[in-house]
């Protein structure tokens, strides 16, 4: 226990001043909130290994099938042209991200967090399975190899490989589909290169992560955690020690003495190695270890819960929180706009898509007294099943005529379809360019209608007018 | 506070907004990820642009064009006329072709082949009638649909480009089976090559 810093608020406990890095090694720690955000890490973890597997409209629930570009929504279908709408939802998802964090600080870092999730939950439990309680874990860093030693470190870094590499996998198959990964994982690497070198670079990733490098992403690297101190303030409810009531610490029944017993409970479940009673600090991920620690201590103590707990530094002043202020006002606004944007353009998706150009060649032609103009329709149907379309050309000059599209087009399951219509009008009653409007409609019941704009291009009239009549001389 | 600070670290002296920092010495791991970059920089720029072992973006480019045409030139080598003729027979490629025909070429030539034989208002020449104007041999027919009509003026564009190379060997396939081989053939009377008596 003597290699272990007290906690300071000018250095990070997990940061030496010689650079090096001392290992934490969490206590256990057991209350009602740790059994809240144990649940919640199961949902979450159950959640991210179940969407893939859950099968809605024929296809998983959530596949971001990059490599036909097509994704997939519970049932909702996008294509890469509606990505645009993405921006509504991931504004509106920050600025709901902000809001909580103005109101509950870093909730979402201790609660919610993959890399939490993952961490406390899966990693460390193996972790505490194989190599025993905190005191036992740092007996066994410190011992010198022996067998026993190699045995649990081999066992437990195998286990953690097997782990990351699940992870992985799950990863993957959210752009590929289980069924894809599959026949991937019965097949030499050397087919799918590219899948197998993400997954290994994945693996790789997530065992340094939770094997090693744990706190250290959330202090140091992660851009959420730095902007917290832009979004919170004295206001926010944060976890919190209650220095009036607490201080002078002192052992139970020391005169004079606060509700602080000094027993280091708090220092010691700390997963980044703080000590909260120091305040509000950079490293704290509001995971409230600290608060069923301590809480646990009181209740031995008979003393009441709640010495360290979820409070904002107003009222831990003896002030009142303030819920509704200025900036979480403005976060709300914001995130209800680009959530309600979001919706909205949700409901202006079309399941179908029309792209009309000219083809390639000439832009118009002349012959057997017509002037003759071709384009392309690009149908893309988005439906899940197969779909076909009528085109019919509405608001176009008197004498023009459509070929080419006399029968539906029908177009695959999002798939699409070329289709080459050939617009004419007899000579004499061209009047010049002009824009003509063809109507693309769905065949079926309250199918979708979408209506092209193409311009009819033809020869210069002066020069063509002339051309019929016969010399005048 | 002072007093209390002597033995921890070293107060930077520079203030700004009221805040100061302290000099602290970075994560040893920290200072690792920069030696790693620096031992990248120095293999990479060996490797890359010293002595070229690393491809650039555009010989990879090039590579996997190359790679596209090859590809497009080994399925069209082994098309011939013995093999078009040949596909013409097989109901499975024609049924293909048929499919491709009735989305696009019906537009100009018409849902029987005939183009204007049948219907005046059509601009396409008729297909299935013993009349050619820029050859009757199934790879000059192929060569038509793929690169289009030399004849600008007409308006027959090339169709390699929109629906590959398959599509367009399935197609031409489709319009050989309205065809018999070595059946009896006339040349437009303004084919190319053709000499108008004026």
């Amino acid at each position: 226990m003597s290699a272990r810093p007290k906690p300071t608020l000018e250095s990070v406990t997990t940061i030496s001043a010689d650079g090096s890095r001392p290992f934490l090694h969490p206590a256990d720690v057991q209350g009602r909130l740790s059994a809240w955000r144990r649940w919640t890490a199961l949902v979450l973890l159950a959640v991210y290994v179940l969407l893939p597997w859950i099968p809605i409209k024929g296809y998983p629930a959530v596949f971001l099938n990059v490599m036909e570009r097509r994704f997939h929504f519970f049932g909702i279908t996008l294509a890469t042209q509606d990505l645009w709408l993405f921006f509504f939802l991931i504004s509106g998802a920050a600025f709901g991200l902000f809001y909580v964090a103005s109101l509950f600080g870093r909730v979402w870092c201790g609660w919610t967090c993959p890399y939490t999730v993952f961490l406390e939950h899966v990693y460390r439990r193996v972790e505490r399975w194989i190599e025993g309680d905190a005191p036992a874990r740092r007996l066994l860093d410190a011992a010198p190899w022996s067998l026993a030693k190699v045995l649990k470190r081999a066992l437990k870094h195998g286990i953690f490989l097997v782990l990351s590499a699940l992870i992985a996998h799950v990863f993957l198959s959210y752009f590929v589909s289980i069924k894809q990964l599959y026949a991937w994982m019965q097949g030499p690497p050397s087919q799918h290169l590219f899948a197998f070198g993400a997954v290994v670079f994945l693996t790789g990733a997530l065992y340094f992560a939770f094997s090693w490098f744990r706190e250290q992403f959330c202090i140091i690297l992660c851009p959420y955690g730095r902007l917290q101190s832009a979004l919170t303030d004295d206001n926010t409810v944060v976890i919190g020690y209650d220095k009036k009531r607490g201080e002078p610490r002192g052992k139970v029944g020391t005169a004079g003495a606060g509700d602080c017993v000094d027993c280091l409970r708090c220092v010691q479940v700390c997963p980044t190695g703080i000590d909260i009673r120091n305040g509000l600090q950079l490293e704290c991920i509001g995971c409230s270890a600290c608060v069923d620690a301590c809480n646990d201590i009181m209740a031995k103590v008979g003393r009441p819960a709640g010495l360290v707990r979820y409070s904002s530094l107003n009222a831990l002043s003896g002030g009142r929180t303030r819920y509704i202020r200025p900036r979480t006002i403005a976060y709300t606004v914001l995130a209800v706009l680009g959530l309600a944007a979001f919706g909205l353009s949700l409901t202006t998706l079309k399941p179908m898509r029309v792209l009309a150009k000219r083809m390639p060649g000439a832009p118009f032609f002349t012959g057997d007294g017509v002037v003759r103009n071709q384009f392309t329709f690009r149908l893309i149907n988005k439906r899940h099943e197969a779909s076909s379309y009528r085109l019919d050309l509405v608001q176009a000059p008197e004498g023009m005529r459509m070929m080419g599209a006399e029968d539906p087009v029908k177009v695959p399951p999002l798939g699409e379809v070329e289709k080459p219509v050939i617009v004419t009008i007899p000579q004499s009653q061209y009047t010049g360019k002009t824009q003509i409007t063809i109507l693309i409609r769905e065949q079926r019941d309250r199918g979708m209608a979408i209506t092209q704009k193409v311009e009819f291009l033809g020869p210069d009239l002066r020069f063509f007018q002339n051309k019929p009549s016969p010399p005048s001389s | 506070m002072d007093a209390e600070n002597k033995s921890g670290p070293e107060l930077r002296p520079h203030v700004y907004d009221g805040i100061q920092e302290y000099d602290q010495r970075l994560p040893n791991w920290w200072l690792f990820t920069l030696y790693i970059t620096i031992v990248f920089f120095i293999g990479y720029w060996v490797a890359y642009y010293q002595f070229k072992l690393i491809e650039t973006d555009e010989t990879r480019l090039n590579r996997a064009i190359a790679a596209i045409d090859a590809a497009r030139l080994k399925q069209l080598e082994a098309v011939d006329d013995a093999r078009l003729w040949a596909m013409s027979q097989d109901p499975q490629v024609v049924e293909r072709g048929k499919a491709t025909f009735m989305t696009a070429c019906v537009a100009c030539h018409g849902p029987d082949l005939m183009g204007k034989k049948n219907n005046p208002a059509l601009p396409g020449p008729s297909l299935a009638d013993q009349e050619w104007k820029f050859g009757h041999q199934p790879t000059e027919v192929l060569k038509l649909v793929r690169k289009g009509s030399p004849d600008v003026t007409k308006g027959m564009p090339p169709w390699e480009p929109v629906l590959g190379v398959s599509r367009v060997i399935d197609v031409t396939a489709f319009i050989l089976s309205h065809h018999k081989e070595g059946e009896p053939f006339t040349v437009a009377p303004d084919a190319p090559g053709t000499v108008t008596k004026s």
